[in-house]
């Protein structure tokens, strides 16, 4: 594996893999290949197992019942998506928070645009946190979802969900708690059924493990699902209706398939190693570079300055060098690769008082070393150190 | 000797990576010494990368990109605040 890089971007996607990641995709490639669900030969059935094991691994990991009930799609995005555009109808109140990644906020602002539904953003304080009771003061009478994006990906600040959860349902029970966990699982421990979820939508490649190109949505039995593709389903072929019951309605098409026998090692992995160990793992390294950093008069870290209350996502700024120039630096002198910008989430930028000029993003993950971060502290001090040499002069 | 160092760029910004791809074919295909870099937050809060041209060659790359019909937001003359290498220095590199 190269050894020139230092790769802080985990946020964007995990890497590396667990080397049984690629062995896995390898091995159903060369060994398998074929498509589940339509044929009924030995390597369908073969193919289908693999697929099958997949949604059981999520169940184990999320505390979820039926492995029917997730269905597979290329990204979070796509899932999420689904959600609003299949379940949403006109009249319908959303509520969601202010700290939204883009694909949340866009899909929701398109259909508040479109008149389609009525949207309420609960503002979270300059550190990313939102106040429960602000949500459960919002929820109407047409209040039909809550959706909220359990980890930040410009800070990594945890949402209470379970507590949000819990508020809306006791003044709505019918309420759906959509949560957005492109940044949690695989991180910290989700409980769907302690925490209240009803619809839990999550991606393949980041603390999953698994490779671009997979994500899905697990869907409470309580809501009937339309399809948003119609096509082959490999079920109730007769018909030329596309199927109405999870995961068929949601999985018309061929399936990413070697992308999920790739999942299905990432998730065999955590569920060996343990979230509870990575999540310990990278708190640790997380507390490691916000202690190097914080007290530099020219360094201002966003977001709970406490490990304990966020993903490993952190996002800075040197006071006096564009965030891009940051990253450049970063790149060019260390081979330490972050995000600069404003990383899909214009609303959590303006949140924590970094619209429109962005911030330095540093995500770290379960490979990530001290020795790495220690190399980031430095560089990091270097540039605060000019810059406050250049403020003085 | 800093002086010479902070000099002006040329810079394509772009709403796209992929856009920005497409402007580095078009360029490197008539010939033009172009690389693509980090979008610079300070002129545009746009895509994540850009492409850097020798500044005095503006006129040319807009008309080339203009009639490769590669979308771009907008061709700008950059100087960076800080010198090229600056960490590598700072770190003794």
């Amino acid at each position: 594996m190269r050894d020139d890089v230092i790769y802080f971007d985990n946020g964007a996607t995990s890497w590396p893999k667990p080397p049984e990641m690629g062995e896995a995709m390898m091995h159903f490639l060369t060994e398998v290949g074929a498509s589940p669900g339509r044929s009924g030969h030995t390597l369908a059935v073969e193919a289908g197992h693999i697929v099958y094991s997949c949604r059981e691994n999520l169940c184990k990991l999320f505390n979820l019942k039926h492995p029917q009930q997730i269905a597979f799609t290329k990204n979070i995005t796509e899932a999420l998506n689904i959600v609003f555009f299949t379940i949403l109808e006109k009249g319908d109140h959303v509520i969601t928070t202010s700290m939204e990644h883009n694909s949340v906020m866009r899909p929701l602002r398109y259909l508040e645009s479109q008149g389609v539904i009525e949207l309420t953003v609960v503002q979270a304080n300059p550190e990313g946190v939102c106040a429960v009771e602000d949500f459960a003061a919002a929820v109407k009478p047409n209040t039909r979802m809550v959706v909220v994006n359990h980890s930040s990906n410009v800070t990594g600040t945890l949402q209470d969900i379970q507590a949000i959860s819990k508020a809306c349902k006791a003044k709505k029970e019918d309420v759906l708690f959509v949560v957005d966990t492109a940044q949690s699982a695989g991180a910290y421990p989700l409980d769907a059924e302690k925490m209240g979820i009803d619809i839990l939508c999550f991606t393949g490649h980041k603390s999953l493990l698994g490779p671009t190109g997979t994500g899905g949505v697990y869907l409470t039995p309580a809501v009937t699902p339309r399809p948003f593709m119609h096509g082959g389903s490999g079920s109730k072929s007769d018909m030329e209706v596309h199927p109405l019951f999870m995961p068929d309605v949601w999985e018309a098409g061929t399936i990413n398939i070697v992308g999920l026998a790739g999942l299905n090692a990432g998730l065999e992995y955590l569920l060996k190693t343990g979230v509870a160990n990575i999540r310990a793992h990278e708190i640790a390294v997380t507390q490691r570079f916000i202690d190097g950093i914080k007290d530099h008069p020219m360094v201002k870290v966003y977001g709970p300055l406490d490990a304990n209350q966020k993903t490993p996502v952190t996002s800075i700024n040197i006071e006096g060098i564009v965030c891009s120039t940051v990253g450049t630096e970063l790149n060019d002198a260390c081979g330490i690769m972050v995000r600069t910008g404003l990383h899909c989430a214009p609303g959590a930028h303006r949140t924590i008082g970094t619209f429109p000029v962005g911030s330095v993003r540093f995500s770290f993950g379960g490979y990530t070393t001290p020795e790495e971060v220690d190399v980031g502290i430095k560089a990091i001090r270097a540039l605060a150190d000019y810059a406050a040499e250049q403020k003085e002069a | 000797m800093e002086q010479q160092q902070k000099q002006q760029i040329g810079v394509v910004t772009f709403f796209s990576s992929q856009h920005a791809m497409s402007a580095e074919e078009a360029l490197k295909a008539k010939g033009y010494q172009v690389s693509l870099m980090p979008g610079p937050k300070d002129i545009s809060p746009n895509c994540g990368v850009a492409l850097q041209f020798e500044p005095e060659k503006k006129a040319e790359v807009e008309t080339i990109l203009k009639e490769a019909d590669v979308l771009f937001e907008a061709v700008h003359l950059y100087t960076p605040v800080q010198e090229k290498s600056l960490l590598k220095r700072l770190l003794g590199k």
